[in-house]
């Protein structure tokens, strides 16, 4: 059974079939964790749910901003504001996300698809196809076709607030940084 | 030195060349020494065997009919290729004639005489399992329907053990190719808890079936094993959640468990093969947590509550699990 343990990943042989690529990559093997039971005591642990798309027709440098937009909202308010963006990635993290919600329902005993938020989400650059631009005088460009992957999060709950620093608060711990010095070897 | 070649070869070859001085080209394929030398009764003949040789630049062109032929006609032999492979079967499909349970089986506690008679009766009349057992019997010498029910509970406490650890080969010694994947599926990534606490009644024997596969002689046998138990489950999701039962209340089970065995091959064992539900058991807990299931597609002006919407109620049909 392919299943890791938190503290330790000890492989075992994959019981299904698929191809050696696309299994062994890190992010996918995240949702293998499996956690042991919690002591009735304990406080209800958070499902979290990883998913990714890989080789997206798009630069990653512009899939950073729809990223980093979404970072942080709960996952209806993330695909509300996927759905009327403009941008050709807007779409495709939207797919994923569905795509997401979807799998956490059904294999990760999530128990509404509303209470999920996004806790992490990213692109990374995939892997890129070289083309000739041609110059004038002869003179070549290597052109890249531009691939990335996108990454996401999705932890069951209420997003966390973030606490707004303000000005005045940053002074205080200054000042309290300055009054906490110790002066050695003093009379 | 500067000796002629005349001088060497003699006067003969002054008056060959005189001959033949008219055609140049002649000439000069006769002053060939090495064509001189050699006698023509000895042909060149290559036999050395070639180990690869190279396809012809023209084959890709050709279609492989004709390829083909011309392959044959070479003098190249395909052998025959036998698109098979064997299977071993090692149990049946599903449970041959299955046991249908009576009614007020869970209720009559055969703690009173009237009801274990009344069972035993009903074991001894039932002729085709009494055929059966025969020939069960006949394969293997050493069986006897008062010690079997004793290790098919083992097996079955076995079997749940290994399935909770996830020990795979054992788990495929004590339950069958059929059994297994029921078993396991789905909870690659839950942790189950089960505990066989005690056994209420002592499991009978209640049904045997001898089916044959495929060959007339090919006999597999199938047991059901009638088991009331207490037993304790919990099953834990990925993150350590409890998903369904408990692991303080035990539970009352009354199963009616099926064993197979490949009685012709010496090396079989009595594993488990299925179980069988009853038409009138009682419904199972429900799990915690809750499940939408989607509701009707509705056009833009119709109202859901005008909609009179049925419940469907589950059949209460015997099915074997």
């Amino acid at each position: 059974f392919f299943r890791l343990l938190p503290s330790c990943s000890f492989l075992h042989k994959s019981s299904i079939h698929t191809s050696h690529s696309l299994e062994t990559k890190s992010w996918e093997r995240k949702n293998r964790i499996v956690y042991p039971p919690q002591l009735p005591g304990d406080p209800p642990r958070q499902a979290e749910i990883y998913h990714c798309r890989r080789q997206i027709k798009y630069s990653k440098d512009k899939m950073w901003y729809l990223a980093k937009l979404i970072r942080g909202m709960t996952i209806d308010q993330a695909i509300a504001q996927l759905e009327f963006n403009n941008k050709k990635g807007a779409k495709i993290i939207k797919e994923v996300l569905l795509e997401a919600q979807d799998i956490a329902v059904r294999n990760h005993n999530v128990e509404y698809k509303s209470n999920l938020y996004i806790a992490e989400s990213f692109s990374g650059k995939g892997q890129y196809l070289k083309r000739i631009r041609y110059h004038g005088r002869g003179m070549f460009g290597i052109m890249d076709k531009v691939y990335c992957h996108y990454f996401v999060k999705l932890v069951e709950g209420v997003p966390p607030k973030e606490i707004q620093k303000t000005a005045f608060d940053q002074a205080k711990e200054y000042v309290q940084s300055l009054r906490d010095r110790t002066i050695i070897h003093s009379l | 030195m500067a000796v002629s070649l005349s001088q060497v070869m003699g006067p003969g070859w002054c008056s060959l060349v005189g001959r033949l001085t008219s055609d140049l080209q002649c000439a000069r394929t006769l002053l060939n020494p090495k064509k001189m030398l050699t006698p023509q009764s000895l042909i060149p003949v290559r036999t050395k065997k070639r180990h690869f040789i190279p396809p012809s630049v023209s084959a890709k062109h050709k279609s492989f009919s004709e390829q083909e032929s011309m392959a044959k006609a070479a003098g190249v032999v395909v052998r025959q290729q036998y698109l098979e492979r064997a299977i071993n079967i090692t149990c049946t499909a599903g449970i041959l004639d299955p046991y249908v349970p009576p009614e007020g089986d869970s209720r009559l506690s055969s703690l009173s005489k009237d009801g274990l008679k009344q069972r035993a009766e009903q074991f001894k009349q039932s002729a085709a399992s009494q055929l059966a057992l025969r020939k069960v019997k006949e394969h293997d010498k050493e069986f006897s329907t008062k010690d079997f029910p004793a290790k098919a509970q083992e097996i079955f406490i076995q079997a749940h053990h290994n399935l909770t650890n996830f020990n795979k080969e054992n788990l495929h010694t004590l339950v069958t190719e059929r059994c297994y994947p029921e078993m396991v599926r789905g909870n690659r990534f839950k942790t189950l808890r089960w505990q066989f606490l005690e056994s209420l009644e002592p499991p009978r024997v209640v049904h045997v079936r001898c089916p044959e596969m495929i060959n007339k002689g090919n006999v597999y046998g199938q047991i059901t094993v009638r088991m009331h138990s207490k037993q304790t489950l919990a099953i834990y999701d990925r993150f350590g959640r409890l998903m369904y039962g408990s692991e303080d209340l035990p539970k009352d089970v009354l199963e009616y468990v099926v064993f197979e065995r490949h009685l012709v091959s010496p090396y079989s064992r009595w594993r488990m093969h299925g179980k069988i539900v009853p038409a009138w058991a009682p419904p199972k807990d429900p799990i915690i947590k809750t499940i939408m299931i989607p509701g009707p597609v509705m056009k833009p002006w119709e109202e859901f509550e005008e909609m009179n919407l049925s419940k469907a109620k589950p059949q209460q049909v015997q099915w074997n699990k």
